[in-house]
Formats: structure tokens, C-alpha cells, sequence
């Protein structure tokens, strides 16, 4: 037990909490750019044009059929190259997880666009309100209703998701735990299983409110 | 363009990476549904204590990465004694993962059959296995199927974090070639390829059964 | 009125017997039954009328076991089946025995076959299961079931390709073929379309002719008129009235609630007649 006493270490848990804001602000940018990306795919999924729903259709099935550690290995070693971008890690993380959110989102979006009724369109319409006063007025409201349950759930997956960062080597919350690992490996032989194990609380202290939110909204939300 | 001859000089590598990722999937997913039942049966006959070990689980397996609960596994908990195997290790955890997204799928069907379902089961005499071999799986399977096949989707996927505990799949085996060959449009492209020659029978089925079974939410 | 509810003792005669039937719900104020009493007669037939939530179908389904009582007793073929007990509020399927659970035949309002299995599947569940009757035998009467509802040639369809009136047809068999002592019908065509109530509703009436025992909900007064031997109004939880006379409940009613509610029916059926004649000058023009 005594290998609990890593934890106790000076200087420990500030960099595992170091750690841990890296993963939060990888996370937290790339759900709040995912959230524009996302409306306007959306958007262009609903569109009746074929060529667009077509190449919206192959986006976001490709997205959601490979591995999400497979898109960063493409994004970091091969769009990165290919385009002679200095794309560093970090980077190619938050343009995986904004291409991956935006397309989730979208189809989200799309789902929450198709569920209004027909009827509050011509309703909108007959009361004399313009396109963009009933969307703004009419629609909005009531697909953001629809809307927020999944994306709460999305952000959860993003922040799990975060944890591949490590295998590109950015210095994440994981990464500095083994770290700290490496350097103690003499002096704690048994600390591995102390450090894994607050990581692994920390997700979960991060990702379980998001998920009671989800809930919540799930089922303050599911009458209407 | 491609080097089309690096296909075939290297695609028996990733033949056996898809056999890795085929064989921890299929031991991980089995473990996943097991869990998954045992788990279903006990939050739907609300067996107490238990009930809530379970509801704990599910939390913590749904709000954790395989990645961390990978580690933990391999490197963490040997400290303690328990010594296994990377494949283990794998199989375990997508089984831990797995077994909170197979439960609640479960659970969800079983709860979509109508109350009133039961109530003619009832009316006809039935006892309470007979109302549940013959009336309520039945028609919760059919509900519950499409979120079956997503979860097995989404395991197979996530299978590919297994590569991070030296775990030859098929991300391995590109992340393996792009370090020796350099020829890294090659590696990645038949990475991608493999991976959908493995999920896109899936999940054509998968679309094919929510078709089929659509009747019982009619 | 009370010519038989005040008798005592075993009678042949009579298939359903309901005593002093009290109900309510734990978070509720007022009762939904204090203390209701009537009989249905072997081979006749109880129609119970009132305005929606008089509590018809509640009535039905405590009389059914889907819901527990809080005080009276319910005796079937002489046998009191069960009696009620205060501090019994919480909802749910009161324990009763398979058997005697196939004595009560129930036919609800909305369509509840069981989707994973055909018509003929629909049918033949429970006498194989429950009353673990030969197959031969059982899709024999299942058949000419089938026959009497005039649907044996869609013994092999599945429920979702039936329309509603054929559904409920459907689901009158699966309650017939366990030779029930008593069917409960709960509104059987308020979820239909109006031209499949009439099919629907001849097959009850040839039921009816048949001599089988019924207790049926409904709100079709034509319905309820033709089949009656004997009419209820159940309004706000109470017997408002009760008739062994069908017709002259119809055309004489004693109470004023009963004038005011038959009324309703007949407004409404004015109101088509004037419809229809709008439409018939207009067409003319």
C-alpha cells in the first residue's frame, strides 16, 4: 500500500492536473468548434440537392466506420504530409475530433431539423412570419430541445476519446502519468497501479456529470 | 499516386492484424453480451444491492476510456498480483466496456415492450416464464437488435486501442510498417481499407435487421 | 333493480358477480368505485355505458385482475375469486392462477397481438401452453375460429398486415379458444376506423346470439342497444342506473343523468342527419 505515497510526492498531483487541463482544453475546443462545424452539416444534410447529400452521406459514414485512433493516425501522418502542413499532434487531434464531432453533430442536427412537424412550418407561414423569423423563432427553439440530450452525450465521448492523444505522444494527463511513472519506477515499484488508477477516476469525475446532464435533459426534455 | 506493390508485399501483415483485431473482438464482445444479460436480468427484476452494483458499473465503464481502463489492467494491476496476458488484458477490458453498452441496450427493448403486452399475457394464463420466453424477448430483441449490432460496431472499433499494449492488430501492423517502410500513404490506405473490409459487412446488416424489424415499433 | 343483488347464496345462473367493489389510488382523494354491486347472468350480456371517465375501464380491468381492489369481492361461477383489502393501493396484476385466469376472456381497445407471431400463432399460444392441448386439435378450433370471424384465409398473417378491425377480430379468438366463462370487451372499437366498426361488432353480436357471457364497455349506443340484455350507467364511480330492460333503458330512462347522457348521443347523431342532408342538397345542386 505504501506505493500509494507516489500520489504524495511534491509536485505530483499539480502535473497530473497539468495533465489533466491539457485534455480538458483539447476536449473543450474541439467540441466548441465541432458545434458550427456541426450546425452547418446539418444543415447541408437536410438540402434535397443529390450531389451534396451524397458526399455528406460518404463523409459522415466514413467517420463513424473507422476507428477513431485510425483518423488520427490519417489526419497526423497523412493529410499533414500530403498538404505539407505543420500539423503537430495536438493540432491533428482537435481536427480529428471537430471533423468526427462536426459530422456526429450533424446528423444530430439533421434528426432534430426532420423531427418538427410539418405543420410548424405552415403555421409559421400563414402567420405571416419571414424564413428566417420562423427558423430563428419557430424551429430553433424546439430542435435545440432535440438537439442538447445527444450533444451533452458527444462531448462525453469526445473527452473519452481525448485519452488517444497520448499515442500521437502528446503531453496529456496520460502521458505525464507515465512520467511521473518512469521517474519513481525505483523508489514506487507499485505506483503504476496508484497513478492509472487516479487517471482513471479523473475521467470519470470529468465524464459522469456530462452524463447526468445528458440524462437529465433526456428526461426533462422526452414529453415535449 | 500509391505503391501498388507494397499491397502485396505487405498484405499478409495486415491478414494477421485483422485476425488479432477479429480475435480480441469476438472474445470481448462475447464477454460483453454476457455481461450485458446478467446485467439487464438484474436492473429488470430489480434484485436490490445487486441493482445498484450494477448501476455503478455502468457508470464508471461508460464514463472512462478502454485506453485508461487498458492500462490499468495491464501495467496497474500486476502490482497487485494479477498477471495476465495482453490478450487477456484486451478481451477483459472491451468485456468491461462492452458489458454497460450491451445492457443498456437490452434494457431499453425490454422496457419498449407495451405494458399491455404483459396484460394479455396475463389474461391467457401465462406464467411468468412463459410471458417471458414467448412474449416480452421476443418482441425486446427486435427492439433491442439495431443498438446490438451498433454496440458490436463500436467495440471493433474500439478494439484498435489495443495496439497501445503491443497488441499486433491491424492499427499496429500500419503504425509497425509506417516506422519500418516509410511508405505511410500505402500503411494508412490499407489500414483503411482492412478496417472496412471488417465493419462495412457489419454494418450493412445492421441496417438490413433495423429494416426487418421495424414491424414491432409499427 | 335489486331484485337478484340482494339475494344471497350459490346460484346457478349467474356467471359474474360483483359485491360492494371499492377502488381507489393511493394518491388520490376521491374513490374511483364506493361500493358498486351487480351480477351478469350465465349467457347474457352486461352492457356498461357513462361518459369518459366514469371509470368503465377501470371497473373492467379490477374485475379482469389487472388492477387489485380495495374492499368488496368478485365471484365467479359461484367461487368468490377475490376479495378486497384497504392498504392494497399499489398498482399491478393481482395473483391469480393460470387457470383461473383463462376463465376471464379480454379483448382491450387498442391492438395487442403479439407481433412476433402470426395469426394462427396469436391463437394457439395459450392453449398449447397453458392448457397444454394437442396441436391438431387446437389449430383445428383455431380454424373454424378463423371461419366464424371470416378470416381463416389470413390464418398465416403476421399482425402488422392486418387492418384493425381484422386485429381485433384476430384477438377475439385467441380469448374465445380458452372457452372462457365470462368475455370482458374494453371498447374494442374506439381505436377503429368507422368502417370497420360494423365488422367488428356482428361478430360480437353473433357471440351474443351464440349465448356466451359478456361484459363489454362501449361507447356505440346503437351497439350497445342491440346487444344489451342488460345496461348499466356508471357515472363519476356510481351505478347512475341500472335497467334488466335494455330497450326501455334506451327509449324510457328513469334517471335524469341517464335522459342527459343518452341525450348527448342523440344530438350527435342529429347533428350527422344534418350534415349529411347539407350534403346530399348541396350535391343536388
Amino acid at each position: 500500500m505504501q506505493g500509494a505515497n507516489i500520489l504524495l510526492e511534491p509536485g505530483v498531483f499539480p502535473r497530473l492536473l497539468q495533465g489533466l487541463w491539457v485534455t480538458i482544453w483539447i476536449a473543450a475546443v474541439s467540441v466548441a468548434l465541432s458545434v458550427p462545424v456541426g450546425l452547418v452539416c446539418g444543415w447541408l444534410m437536410t438540402l434535397r440537392n443529390p450531389v451534396i447529400r451524397f458526399v455528406m452521406r460518404v463523409y459522415l459514414d466514413f467517420i463513424r466506420i473507422m476507428p477513431q485512433l485510425a483518423l488520427l493516425f490519417i489526419a497526423y501522418y497523412g493529410i499533414a504530409r500530403a498538404w505539407n502542413w505543420n500539423l503537430d499532434a495536438t493540432g491533428a487531434c482537435v481536427l480529428v475530433f471537430i471533423l468526427w464531432g462536426g459530422a456526429e453533430l450533424g446528423d444530430l442536427t439533421r434528426g432534430a431539423l426532420q423531427s418538427i412537424p410539418e405543420v410548424q412550418h405552415e403555421t409559421a407561414y400563414m402567420l405571416g412570419l419571414s424564413n428566417w423569423q420562423a427558423f430563428i423563432h419557430v424551429i430553433l427553439p424546439q430542435a435545440v430541445r432535440r438537439l442538447l440530450p445527444g450533444s451533452v452525450n458527444l462531448a462525453t465521448r469526445i473527452v473519452k476519446t481525448t485519452s488517444l492523444a497520448v499515442l500521437l505522444g502528446v503531453v496529456e494527463v496520460i502521458k505525464v502519468g507515465q512520467q511521473i511513472i518512469d521517474a519513481n519506477r525505483f523508489q514506487y515499484p507499485t505506483g503504476t497501479l496508484w497513478v492509472y488508477g487516479v487517471i482513471f477516476l479523473m475521467y470519470f469525475i470529468v465524464c459522469w456529470p456530462l452524463s447526468l446532464v445528458a440524462h437529465a435533459l433526456e428526461k426533462r426534455w422526452a414529453n415535449d | 499516386m500509391l505503391d501498388w506493390s507494397f499491397i502485396g508485399r505487405y498484405a499478409s501483415f495486415f491478414v494477421n492484424g485483422a485476425w488479432m483485431t477479429l480475435f480480441i473482438s469476438v472474445f470481448g464482445i462475447a464477454l460483453a453480451i454476457v455481461t450485458g444479460v446478467v446485467c439487464a436480468a438484474i436492473q429488470t427484476a430489480r434484485i436490490p444491492v445487486l441493482r445498484q452494483l450494477v448501476a455503478v458499473y455502468i457508470e464508471v465503464s461508460r464514463n472512462t476510456p478502454l485506453l485508461v481502463q487498458l492500462y490499468f489492467l495491464y501495467f496497474g494491476l500486476p502490482k497487485l498480483g494479477f498477471v495476465w496476458s495482453a490478450e487477456m488484458c484486451a478481451i477483459i477490458g472491451l468485456g468491461f466496456l462492452g458489458g454497460s453498452y450491451m445492457a443498456e441496450s437490452m434494457r431499453a427493448g425490454l422496457q419498449a415492450v407495451p405494458q399491455i403486452q404483459r396484460e394479455n399475457a396475463y389474461m391467457l394464463g401465462f406464467n411468468r416464464r412463459q410471458t417471458l420466453v414467448h412474449v416480452v424477448i421476443p418482441q425486446a430483441i427486435s427492439v433491442s437488435t439495431p443498438g446490438l449490432v451498433a454496440n458490436v460496431i463500436f467495440l471493433i472499433k474500439e478494439s484498435s486501442v489495443v495496439s497501445a499494449i503491443a497488441l499486433a492488430d491491424v492499427m499496429y501492423m500500419a503504425k509497425d510498417l509506417m516506422g519500418i517502410t516509410y511508405d505511410t500513404y500505402e500503411a494508412l490506405f490499407m489500414l483503411i481499407v482492412t478496417y472496412l473490409i471488417i465493419l462495412l459487412p457489419i454494418s450493412i446488416l445492421g441496417t438490413w435487421l433495423e429494416r426487418r424489424f421495424d414491424y414491432a415499433r409499427r | 333493480m335489486t331484485e337478484t343483488t340482494e339475494r344471497t347464496g350459490r346460484d346457478d345462473t349467474i356467471a359474474l358477480k360483483v359485491t360492494d367493489l371499492k377502488k381507489h389510488y393511493a394518491d388520490a382523494e376521491r374513490n374511483v368505485f364506493d361500493g358498486i354491486s351487480f351480477e351478469v347472468p350465465k349467457g347474457k350480456v352486461l352492457v356498461i355505458v357513462g361518459p369518459s371517465g366514469s371509470g368503465k375501464s377501470t371497473l373492467l380491468r379490477a374485475i379482469a385482475g389487472l388492477e387489485p381492489i380495495q374492499g368488496g369481492t368478485i365471484a365467479l361461477d359461484g367461487t368468490v375469486i377475490e376479495t378486497g383489502r384497504p392498504g392494497n393501493e399499489k398498482s399491478g396484476r393481482v395473483k391469480r392462477s393460470e387457470e383461473l385466469r383463462t376463465k376471464f376472456g379480454m379483448v382491450f381497445q387498442s391492438y395487442d397481438l403479439f407481433p412476433n407471431k402470426d395469426v394462427l400463432g396469436n391463437i394457439t399460444m395459450a392453449p398449447l401452453l397453458v392448457q397444454k392441448r394437442k396441436k391438431d386439435e387446437v389449430e383445428r378450433e383455431a380454424l373454424e375460429l378463423l371461419e366464424r370471424v371470416h378470416l381463416a384465409d389470413r390464418a398465416h398473417a403476421k399482425p402488422h398486415e392486418l387492418s384493425g378491425g381484422q386485429r381485433q377480430r384476430v384477438a377475439i379468438c385467441r380469448a374465445l379458444i380458452l372457452h372462457p366463462e365470462i368475455l370482458l370487451l374494453d371498447e374494442i372499437t374506439a381505436a377503429l376506423d368507422p368502417e370497420m366498426v360494423h365488422e367488428v361488432l356482428e361478430v360480437v353480436v353473433e357471440l351474443a346470439d351464440a349465448g356466451q357471457t359478456m361484459l363489454i364497455v362501449t361507447h356505440e349506443m346503437s351497439f350497445a342497444r342491440a346487444i344489451a340484455d342488460r345496461v348499466i350507467l356508471l357515472a363519476d364511480g356510481r351505478i347512475e342506473e341500472r335497467s334488466a330492460d335494455a330497450e326501455e333503458f334506451f327509449t324510457h330512462p328513469k334517471t335524469e343523468r341517464a335522459r342527459e347522457f343518452l341525450h348527448s348521443f342523440d344530438f350527435v347523431r342529429h347533428r350527422d342527419a344534418q350534415a349529411e342532408r347539407e350534403l346530399r342538397e348541396f350535391d343536388a345542386q
